[in-house]
């Protein structure tokens, strides 16, 4: 959704600039603020102040270096105000972070599950610049000096993928679940997933490995 | 497909057994040739079980490189601008924005095409060095369209005066937008039969596009700087349909220069083959900018431009007496595959009538073209069919399971009926359509049963060349270019080597999805287990008897006792003086062994057979079905991997359940446009939509051959479905998908009377 020029001053009337940041990124290129820090010409990496800005605050434009802790490591990243996190980490950490897929970048499949100080996010609907300082973890944080954790396996074992290109979203979603709810029903299971789609048809079994995982996990606590 | 092999002398050989983990020899007769055989059905340690897929652990935890995953060095983004109207002529374009701008390295334009078709034809296309920038780069481009007048929909196009969607040499064949095909039997026969008969049903059905909205859209990465050779890595259905194709676009002298890589594919059910248009473009873009190009569709892209499963609009008439004989069929088939021709099964599908009559055609609309999409053409056939056979059976009052029987003589329907109905619980049905005492308040929830069936062929073929090596240390890889769709042929790749030599799956290393290593058929039609598992059936045979002749004096024993078991290997006749594998393997000497194998007939089969059961709740005061249980019943011949096979089945019911009740193309024959092109707005069936499904594989078929089923699986849902919506409320829905609108409309016909 877009946020309109009030909304982004609505609280304490004060911008910061990462809330400016944030609101200029989503906005897109219907606004004259976006169109501004969108426009061709300023895509070069050159820290210019707008009039817009609080005093104190710089805006910057183009790209800007970020650091992102993700799995545990600091990463290094030069990114765009607009920048989502998905393509972060996709496409400007080094080396690239490809668990979380891009799908539908519109945050209406969940390919990009991560979670974000321990909780369920898309990574398509955030942006870097808002990350910064937040503890992120991609599927490819969860398997432990290459022991894959219970629901992995049970992903595995249940075969609860096909082409998996939206697995790595369904196990952190499966993941983050079991940390909160150690003992799911079925339909808890379902919630959890809903905001997850496959196109396969793996749904099934991926209920059978969260309710396997979770077992598993019980027995072993 | 199937290939008829001469009656072969028996011999008999001794096999190991597992029963409950207790391994015992067991002598078999299995023919006596000098190639590979599969042996007994139930005499399999790897195959014809459950097993775990050989990638699991690299798709679980993001190791699985895709496609879309792929970063070369100095590699660019692509993007395609594409035209917003459905028909229209290129005025002008202006490039020079998006050339000035910072970061975007190559611009190609197509105002040379003389005129867009459909929403979604390129017109121009960028690379950049960010995605974002190529997105900036696209919107920058000016470009001035003069309109044309559009065609969209069924409606639209038939009309005498439709504006004309090919014109020119294109319309040569063309009667308006109709392209007239093929016409079957004697109209005027059928509808003699038909007054004969008791009961005579009439009905116009309507189905509109499905989506193949594959989860890695189309796409690839095109590793090229401007020198003799490229690398391609594709989401594609056949490695070996990129090279030539690529090749060509780069201007390369032949496919030699193009190395195709298609590691992991993200879901394609029939719409990937060949670098596409995104493959082209890329390829365009790179030689332009002489630097690696990546482009993947957009989730918008690939709604327009990565195809669909063609539409049909149907008119049926058919007949039966009251002995439940399907006497007469005249089925008038309008194929709807926007630019493409669609394509469309016959009518009655899978039934026996005595006579039909059948008049197909193209109805062509300004929309991408249709693609083939999982059983092409069937699920269009069958659920108009399998709708008119419930009607017919409730005209006569005769249960439904038994009028599909009395016209099907094939006996492994009447088992998989028989199968499915009892899985479902058919004798809970209620009678009546709509008969039902209902549940909830004001009693407005309603249950209802249906069923369906399907055929297929699934036959394989000589395409695949598998390479078997055995490396003094053990190791055992197995390698052939073919790719995986997530159907598992990288497993049963590994399994059939495993079961040959008695070891654990993990045991096998599989390479595949290279244009180097030994050429694959293209997964299309269901053909890929049925053409790739006999070659690696012979490569490994090959192996195991070139192993065997070096083993066999170590054992003191002749090559063809040596039984290869658990891990070990040993003449039949001694099993206690056992060679470990590794110590087999020592023997092999530096060199190792290598064997490679070819398709062999005789190991494959051809045409499989399904039904699909559901069970729905239609609440009768919203409209809503939700389908509470589904069944499906699949035979495969000779099952390779009974969980990969399971879940097959599981993925085709889904699918069918979203063709049934979710998916549809909206089309705005105002503006031309497609209004739903994101999965917000085109609805796929997740989580809080799934039914109990019950998977079931069809052991009562005897055929000891391996056929594809990938296919079948998806075919009667909509059908079924439908048919489970019309026993609950009595509502028959001949449209799909099955939404709320159509069944309140419906009970309010029902009311009126």
């Amino acid at each position: 959704m877009p946020h309109d020029k009030d909304e982004l001053s609505r609280d304490g009337g004060g911008l910061s600039r990462r809330q400016f940041l944030k609101g200029v990124g989503l906005v897109g290129a219907g606004s004259a603020l976006a169109a501004d820090l969108l426009a061709p010409e300023t895509a070069e990496a050159e820290p210019k102040p707008l009039q817009e800005a609080p005093a104190g605050e710089t805006l910057k434009k183009g790209f800007l270096p970020i650091t992102l802790n993700v799995n545990g490591q600091a990463v290094n990243m030069q990114v765009e105000p607009r920048t989502t996190l998905l393509n972060a980490l996709r496409n400007h950490a080094d080396p690239p972070i490809t668990g979380p897929k891009l799908i539908c970048d519109q945050g209406a499949c969940g390919g990009c599950t991560v979670l974000v100080d321990g909780k369920t996010a898309y990574g398509c609907m955030l942006l870097a610049v808002d990350m910064v300082g937040k503890q992120i973890t991609t599927v490819e944080g969860l398997a432990q000096n290459g022991q894959l954790n219970p629901v992995q396996e049970a992903f595995v074992e249940k075969d609860a993928l096909m082409c998996g290109f939206c697995t790595p979203g369904f196990v952190m979603s499966v993941h983050a679940l079991l940390q909160s709810n150690p003992n799911p029903t079925l339909d808890d299971v379902k919630h959890a997933c809903a905001g997850n789609v496959c196109r396969c048809g793996t749904y099934p079994r991926v209920f059978e490995a969260a309710l396997a995982a979770a077992q598993k996990m019980q027995g072993r606590a | 497909m199937a290939l008829q092999e001469q009656p072969k002398k028996k011999k008999k050989i001794k096999v190991p057994k597992v029963i409950n983990g207790e391994t015992t020899l067991v002598e078999v007769e299995v023919d006596d040739t000098s190639g590979p055989v599969w042996g007994p059905k139930d005499a399999h340690t790897v195959i014809n079980h459950p097993i775990r897929r050989v990638d699991g652990p690299a798709k679980v935890t993001g190791q699985a490189k895709y496609t879309y995953d792929v970063r070369v060095p100095g590699m660019l983004y692509g993007r395609i601008l594409r035209s917003p109207h459905a028909s229209a002529e290129i005025v002008s374009i202006d490039t020079s924005p998006a050339e000035r701008m910072n970061g975007v390295k190559a611009v190609i334009s197509y105002a040379d095409k003389k005129q867009l078709k459909y929403e979604g034809d390129p017109v121009a296309a960028v690379a950049a060095i960010t995605p974002e920038i190529a997105e900036d780069a696209i919107r920058a481009i000016k470009v001035t369209y003069k309109k044309l007048p559009h065609v969209v929909t069924p409606q639209q196009a038939i009309k005498p005066d439709a504006p004309r969607v090919f014109s020119g040499r294109e319309e040569a064949d063309l009667k308006g937008n109709l392209r007239p095909g093929e016409t079957r039997g004697d109209k005027a026969e059928v509808e003699a039969a038909l007054k004969t008969c008791d009961a005579v049903v009439e009905r116009e059905f309507m189905i509109t596009m499905q989506h193949h909205a594959c989860l890695e859209t189309h796409g690839i990465v095109v590793d090229y700087n401007g020198g003799p050779t490229a690398t391609v890595y594709a989401s594609t259905q056949g490695t070996f349909t990129i090279p030539g194709e690529a090749a060509q676009t780069l201007g390369l002298p032949n496919q030699q220069a193009v190395t195709a890589v298609v590691e992991y594919m993200g879901g394609g059910f029939g719409s990937k083959f060949g670098i596409d248009l995104p493959g082209e473009v890329a390829c365009q873009l790179s030689k332009k900018a002489k630097a690696p190009v990546h482009l993947m569709l957009t989730r918008v892209d690939e709604f327009l431009m990565a195809g669909n499963r063609s539409g049909a609009w149907q008119k049926v008439k058919a007949g039966a007496t009251k002995d439940g004989k399907l006497v007469a069929v005249s089925a008038t088939q309008y194929r709807l595959g926007g630019l493409a021709e669609g394509s469309q099964a016959g009518i009655p599908y899978i039934y026996h009538a005595e006579k039909v009559y059948r008049e197909v055609a193209a109805l062509h609309t300004n929309q991408d073209g249709s693609r083939s999409f999982r059983a092409p053409g069937h699920p269009q056939a069958c659920f108009p069919t399998e709708s008119i056979m419930d009607d017919l059976a409730a005209a006569i009052g005769m249960d439904p399971v038994e009028f599909r029987k009395k016209n099907v003589s094939d006996p492994a329907y009447h088992r998989q009926l028989d199968a499915g109905a009892k899985a479902i619980g058919w004798e809970n049905r209620n009678k009546t359509p709509g008969g039902g005492p209902g549940s909830g308040p004001n009693n407005a929830l309603k249950r209802g049963m249906g069923c369906g069936c399907a055929t297929w062929g699934g036959g394989g073929g000589p395409s695949c060349q598998v390479d078997v090596f055995i490396t003094p240390d053990g190791g055992v890889v197995a390698q052939v270019g073919t790719q995986d769709l997530g159907t598992g042929s990288r497993t049963i790749t590994a399994a059939v080597v495993a079961d040959e030599f008695g070891l654990p799956v993990e045991a096998i290393e599989t390479r595949i999805g290279h244009s180097t290593y030994g050429s694959a058929n293209p997964s299309g039609g269901s053909t890929t287990t049925a053409s790739l598992t006999p070659a690696v059936k012979d490569a490994a045979y090959n192996a195991r008897t070139q192993f065997a002749a070096k083993l066999a004096p170590m054992l003191n024993a002749k090559p063809e006792d040596l039984i290869f078991h658990d891990g070990k290997v040993y003449a039949a006749n001694a099993p206690d003086k056992a060679l470990t594998w590794k110590q087999a393997c020592a023997a092999l000497g530096m060199a190792g062994l290598s064997a490679r194998g070819e398709w062999k007939p005789g190991l494959s089969g051809n045409g499989v057979h399904g039904v699909h059961f559901a069970e729905v709740e239609v609440d009768t005061e919203t409209g809503q079905v939700r389908v509470l249980k589904m069944v499906c019943v699949q035979d495969c011949g000779l099952c390779v991997n009974r969980t990969a096979t399971e879940s097959q089945i599981n993925g085709g019911m889904i699918q069918g359940l979203g063709y049934a009740l979710y998916e549809k193309t909206v089309a705005d024959p105002f503006t031309g446009n497609m209004l739903n092109t994101t999965l917000d707005e085109y609805k796929l069936p997740g989580c809080m939509e799934m039914p109990e499904m019950i998977p079931i594989i069809d052991d009562g078929d005897e055929r000891n051959v391996v056929i594809g089923m990938a296919e079948p699986a998806t075919i009667p849902a909509a059908g079924a479905i439908a048919n489970a919506v019309y026993n609950a409320c009595g509502v028959r829905v001949t449209s799909l998908p099955i939404t709320p609108d159509k069944i309140l409309d419906g009970l309010a016909k029902l009311r009126k009377g």
